[in-house]
């Protein structure tokens, strides 16, 4: 081979590129490229450029109908930290997904674990648990205003029915956030009851009979077992439950104030700003610092659990 | 896993009033639908309706024009499926069973993608639109799903198991890559598909902010986007905002009824949500 490469360079390059043929042949790279090509430039367009565009819009002010769109700097980064509203929504959101994520999960953990006692109904308390899950935000939210009317609704009636005050559900601005967690908590439980079920059905029974030959109470197994067992998929549904939760936005649209006066307190979180800015007032350099900020939120959250699950495998 | 029998116990208690929970407020709903007006007020409230009556759901279908925004739904939500089941198909077959140059990275691309929500970078995306003036039409509201990252790497799994000796065999009787897609990948990862289908059906439908974006006009509105503009006009009228509210649940309880092992199935092997 070396021989003919010092002999014959041409032909080299022509045996070289039949070969490349060959090669291309063989593995269909015609194919690849015509199927996955399209495929891969419609990811492009629609994710990677969008995140792109976002952060260099936030450092323009820009109006969609508006030629002059100058460059601003760090002037809507800097913005963000005056803006009174959006720090506001930002601890209304992070105070929301805290409780949100940590009694969803907790909740649906202690459901799992109970699911797995009574395994043979377990397949019909999950299918009725999972009713929420399938229904979409909006009408979920508008079942539960109903539920939530101070006047008519049904969750006064049983707090007065039992002796304890009324509450404005929706126009207290101190009780709005427990609305809004009581109706994401009964959205998404069952979704985390399931993925639950999953992961601790694959815990090996011989481990936990071995421990209770052992005399370990229910209680020892649940701590010493399970919990450390099921780990990594708590830090899975924690990574997701709080990126699903800090993106809540379709229940706050429908369960609080609104332009016709609907009467309730005026909620604000983090996309429901993104939105205003952006497609209310027009102010998209400014929302696009809004949504990088919402970006790196999830970066940091992701690499979080990139890091635990190394340090896990580490040891 | 716990046999202990006061375990047990507690165990039927607490998932009962779960599960008792988890249905109450579709009952709730459905009944205040059937109510007449006098009898949705009433105080104290009562469980059943005394006359039931479909009044609120004639008037929120005809006057209201819902069949409209549930025809727009269901043809958003057909096409994105459609679209997605083939994209991620596809390419999930070519990262799975394919060797080339890049494919790492182009996959890592994709993956990149997964965690970051649509809200992160809706503005570009209602720019683009905007820009080549698709604003109020049936292909700006499928266009940002007509991929998904999830998908992608949900169907590369399940083509990853389909055994090589399959492909090369029809390779041997003379088939080309795309029949070979066609008659055999497709054809073999059925559930897959199916679960994957259901999944997608779902988002579209479920989605509400980009459709409150990029729709301008009440001909366009999905059955999410007309509930929720419905019940912000009219929020006093809580007949027709809860037929309107059982309606755009119906679709969704229908589907999952019918494919409930799938969508089961498709949460165990890979935490897909429905």
């Amino acid at each position: 081979m070396t021989a003919a490469d010092d002999i014959a360079p041409r032909g080299n390059l022509a045996a070289r590129f039949a070969e490349f043929r060959d090669t291309a042949k063989r593995d269909h790279l015609l194919w690849v490229v015509l199927a996955l090509g399209p495929i891969f430039a419609l990811f492009c367009i629609i994710r990677v450029y969008p995140i792109l565009e976002t952060i260099r819009l936030s450092f323009y002010r820009y109006h969609p109908t508006q030629r002059n769109r100058p460059f601003v700097g760090l002037e809507n980064y800097y913005r963000l930290l005056e803006d009174d509203s959006f720090r506001t929504a930002l601890t209304n959101t992070l105070q929301f997904c805290v409780m949100a994520v940590v009694i969803t999960l907790t909740l649906a953990f202690l459901v799992a674990v109970l699911l797995r006692s009574i395994e043979k109904a377990a397949p019909i308390y999950e299918l009725l648990l999972y009713i929420p899950v399938v229904t979409p935000w909006v009408p979920a939210s508008v079942i539960w205003k109903w539920i939530f009317d101070p006047i008519h609704g049904i969750l006064n009636y049983g707090l007065d029915a039992v002796g304890l005050p009324k509450l404005a559900w929706l126009q207290d601005e101190h009780v709005i956030i427990y609305a809004i967690v009581l109706v994401s908590v009964w959205k998404m439980l069952g979704y985390f009851v399931v993925v639950y079920g999953v992961g601790l059905r694959n815990i090996p029974d011989e481990l936990l009979e071995a421990a209770e030959l052992d005399g370990a109470t229910a209680w020892q197994r649940l701590i010493y077992i399970v919990i450390p067992m099921m780990k990594p998929i708590i830090l899975f549904t924690v990574i997701i439950a709080t990126i699903i939760f800090f993106n809540v936005f379709a229940p706050v649209y429908v369960l609080t104030a609104s332009a016709q006066g609907a009467p309730a307190y005026d909620f604000k979180v983090v996309i429901g700003e993104i939105y205003q800015n952006a497609f209310v007032f027009y102010r998209m350099g400014y929302a696009g610092a809004q949504s990088v900020a919402l970006l790196v939120f999830v970066l940091m959250l992701v690499m979080i659990q990139f890091a635990l699950f190394r340090e896990k495998r580490g040891r | 896993m716990f046999k202990e029998r006061p375990i047990v116990i507690i165990a039927y208690v607490v998932c009962t009033v779960m599960a008792a929970l988890a249905v109450i407020p579709f009952f709730w709903v459905l009944m205040t639908a059937l109510k007449p007006d006098p009898e949705i007020n009433a105080w104290p409230p009562h469980v059943l309706p005394i006359a039931p009556t479909l009044e609120h759901f004639y008037r929120i279908l005809g006057e209201e024009n819902f069949l409209r925004y549930i025809l727009n739904s269901l043809i958003i939500a057909l096409c994105s499926m459609t679209a997605i089941l083939f994209t991620s198909s596809l390419a999930g077959f070519i990262f799975a069973k394919y060797k080339f140059p890049g494919r790492g990275i182009l996959f890592a691309v994709i993956l990149a993608t997964a965690i970051i929500p649509l809200e992160v970078y809706i503005i570009p995306l209602y720019l683009m639109v905007f820009g080549v003036r698709m604003m109020n039409s049936y292909v700006a509201l499928v266009f940002p799903f007509v991929i998904m990252t999830f998908g992608v790497f949900f169907m590369r799994q399940v083509i990853m198991a389909i055994p090589d000796e399959l492909l090369e065999a029809a390779r041997i009787d003379g088939a080309n890559e795309f029949w070979i897609y066609v008659r055999v990948v497709l054809a073999l990862s059925k559930s897959g598909l199916m679960a994957l289908g259901v999944f997608a059906f779902s988002e579209a439908w479920a989605n509400f902010i980009w459709p409150l974006v990029v729709v301008t006009s009440k001909d366009m509105y999905t059955t999410e986007l007309g509930l929720a503009t419905y019940q912000r006009q009219f929020f006093i009228e809580y007949g027709p905002i809860s037929a309107g509210a059982v309606i755009s649940i119906l679709p969704m309880l229908i589907v999952f009824a019918l494919l409930r092992s799938h969508i089961m199935k498709g949460i165990a092997t890979s935490g897909l949500r429905g």
